[in-house]
């Protein structure tokens, strides 16, 4: 029975404790009344009770809506959940105000969501099991109104989506808008072809050893194969599908690119672990790798400076810049996360500024407009951050918005 | 498909076996062949074994500790916390049928083994005993030897939902 007389002293003793700090905050409140009155009397005579307030408008209960079009400095935080992978999520933020909008519940091991291009609808590719993580395994596109947020069709598709670790190519819209493309691993390669303006399944496009959609075309895309070649596909008028396989032209093996790329035009900018961009140029059934170029210097790689993260390169393609996290590190931290990004002129390939960052990101993204701001996430933290892509100074802090954010997607 | 995973995995075991832990990376110890389960939180949170100041790893044999000579190449939840143990699954879960590969060095013996990491499937994520050694991971272009994707993928009886990865000994490196 000792420990229970223990507690109960502790108990009495947390409860002194307390009791003398309600009479040191009586005493204090007794002398702030004191002055507030002394105030109070040289000043200007007590105002009436303020009005009762009304009842809030309309009789039922209510829900928010969006306004459209979208603000061009909102982000959608895609969060796969890691801890309890059943229950993906998308958070919508307002980059200007810090303002959390509101959630889309996407369903297990969820990738990222893709903006139609009108603005009006936002595709989601999903996974769900009939009891939660076991029984039938049912894959579909759900489109929701980007206005209620509100699921507003789904149009099934085969259960072989992807679950890896998320990444822009995992989905993707071909530049006429009218084909979503998907990438499955089951663990054979292809890819889905669903059509968003009929809003069927169309086909399933085989893509063995390659892997990932990049649109390249109104209705052209590419996938890229583990020995440096790239399948270059074109989704003709007629259904038909038209291949044409590349050469080994991006580099593997020790230093390889990322599958991590991010666009300009008809360029697509590659990273490898060491830092070298290379830039692939794809028209139509002609690829080209055009001079690579790195985001050290000889000096900065000494010091063992490297890009990492997750979605670690974003770009401005108003200020033609490119940006991307930084941190020291050796071979094997090519997923490591950084506190600085790196701002580099397109054009001169030449490094312009550098951003510290208030923590660590994994993740960035930059917004479309010619104001724009620089959004950064780390997987392993619930807060957003929010920089001026220009200045480089930091504005907001949106805390607690993901578990486990992975990639960032802007209107 | 599976004569996909057959002969996945024997290509793996193969290479694996073809291939001397000295020979990868310097002598970092890791050749990656598969991939993991599960989605990798950045490298910093245990990448590197954790030396004692003789230079040793104290917790080499300890199972349940990321730096087990054993899980030089895993990715996920060790099963060992998780209700099962480096070789076995949980109750109640499935084993993946594919498998990524390391080959890792034992220091109670001198030896390096071929080390497959089967992941267990069909349940929630266990959430305990997270850990990520990663030395040799290529992009996912390369998927066999990428340790980005959920290789809980294509198992007919638990399709994707991930719980915890095993480290069993498939054999010695000669």
């Amino acid at each position: 029975m000792r420990a229970p007389t223990i507690a109960i002293l502790r108990c009495d003793i947390r409860a002194e404790r307390r009791s003398r700090g309600v009479r040191a905050l009586a005493a204090l409140a007794a002398l702030a009344g004191l002055l507030g009155a002394a105030t109070l009397a040289n000043a200007a005579p007590v105002k009436s009770a303020p009005a009762e307030l009304p009842p809030d408008p309309g009789r039922h209960p209510t829900v928010a809506v969006l306004p459209t079009p979208a603000s061009k400095h909102w982000v959608w935080v895609n969060d796969f959940v890691f801890p309890h992978m059943a229950d993906g999520t998308a958070h919508l933020v307002d980059g200007d105000t810090g303002r959390y909008l509101g959630t889309l519940s996407t369903g297990y091991s969820y990738s990222h969501l893709v903006l139609s291009a009108d603005g009006r609808w936002i595709y989601s590719p999903e996974t769900y099991f009939s009891r939660g993580t076991r029984g039938t395994r049912t894959d579909v596109v759900t489109i929701y109104d980007a206005r209620t947020l509100d699921p507003a069709g789904e149009i099934r598709i085969p259960p072989k989506r992807a679950s890896d670790m998320p990444v822009m190519g995992d989905v993707a819209l071909t530049d006429d808008g009218r084909y979503l493309l998907i990438y499955n691993f089951n663990p054979a390669q292809s890819i889905t072809v669903v059509d968003m303006k009929t809003r069927r399944f169309v086909r399933e496009i085989p893509i063995p050893g390659c892997a990932f959609a990049y649109p390249s075309g109104p209705r052209s895309f590419f996938s890229v194969c583990g020995d440096g070649s790239a399948v270059l596909i074109d989704l003709a008028r007629n259904g038909q599908v038209v291949r044409h396989h590349t050469a080994r032209l991006l580099p593997m093996g020790a230093d390889p690119v990322t599958e991590k790329p991010v666009r300009v035009g008809d360029v697509w900018y590659f990273v490898t672990f060491d830092g070298r961009i290379v830039p692939f140029e794809v028209k139509g059934e002609r690829a080209v790798v055009e001079p690579s170029w790195s985001l050290t210097s000889a000096a900065e790689r000494a010091q063992g400076w490297r890009p990492g993260g997750l979605q670690q390169l974003a770009v401005s393609v108003r200020l033609h810049r490119l940006y991307a996290i930084m941190h020291q590190g050796g071979l094997a931290t090519h997923k490591d996360p950084g506190k600085t990004v790196w701002v580099y002129d397109l054009a001169t390939r030449r490094k312009v500024q550098e951003i510290p960052l208030k923590r660590l990101a994994s993740s960035i993204q930059v917004t479309t407009d010619a104001a724009p701001l620089l959004f950064t996430v780390f997987i392993d933290g619930p807060d957003l951050d929010v920089y001026d892509a220009v200045s480089g100074h930091w504005l907001r802090t949106v805390p607690d918005v993901a578990t486990t954010p992975t990639v960032l997607v802007t209107p | 498909m599976k004569w996909f995973d057959a002969m996945a995995e024997r290509s793996a075991r193969g290479i694996a076996k073809r291939t001397s832990r000295r020979s990868v990376l310097g002598g970092l110890g890791t050749l990656l062949l598969g991939a993991v389960a599960i989605p990798l939180l950045p490298a910093a949170r245990g990448a590197e074994v954790k030396r004692g100041d003789d230079g040793k790893n104290p917790h080499w044999d300890d199972p349940t500790s990321c730096d087990y000579w054993r899980h030089c190449a895993i990715d996920g939840f060790l099963c060992g916390c998780c209700g099962g143990s480096q070789t076995t699954c949980p109750p109640g879960t499935n084993m993946s049928a594919v498998t990524w590969i390391g080959t890792c060095h034992n220091p109670g013996d001198g030896r390096d083994y071929v080390v497959s990491y089967n992941d267990c499937c069909g349940k929630s994520a266990c959430g305990r005993c997270f850990c990520n050694r990663n030395e040799g991971d290529t992009p996912m272009f390369e998927a066999g030897h990428s340790n980005d994707y959920n290789w809980c993928s294509g198992n007919s009886t638990a399709n994707i939902p991930y719980h915890c990865s095993t480290a069993r000994i498939l054999g010695a490196v000669r």
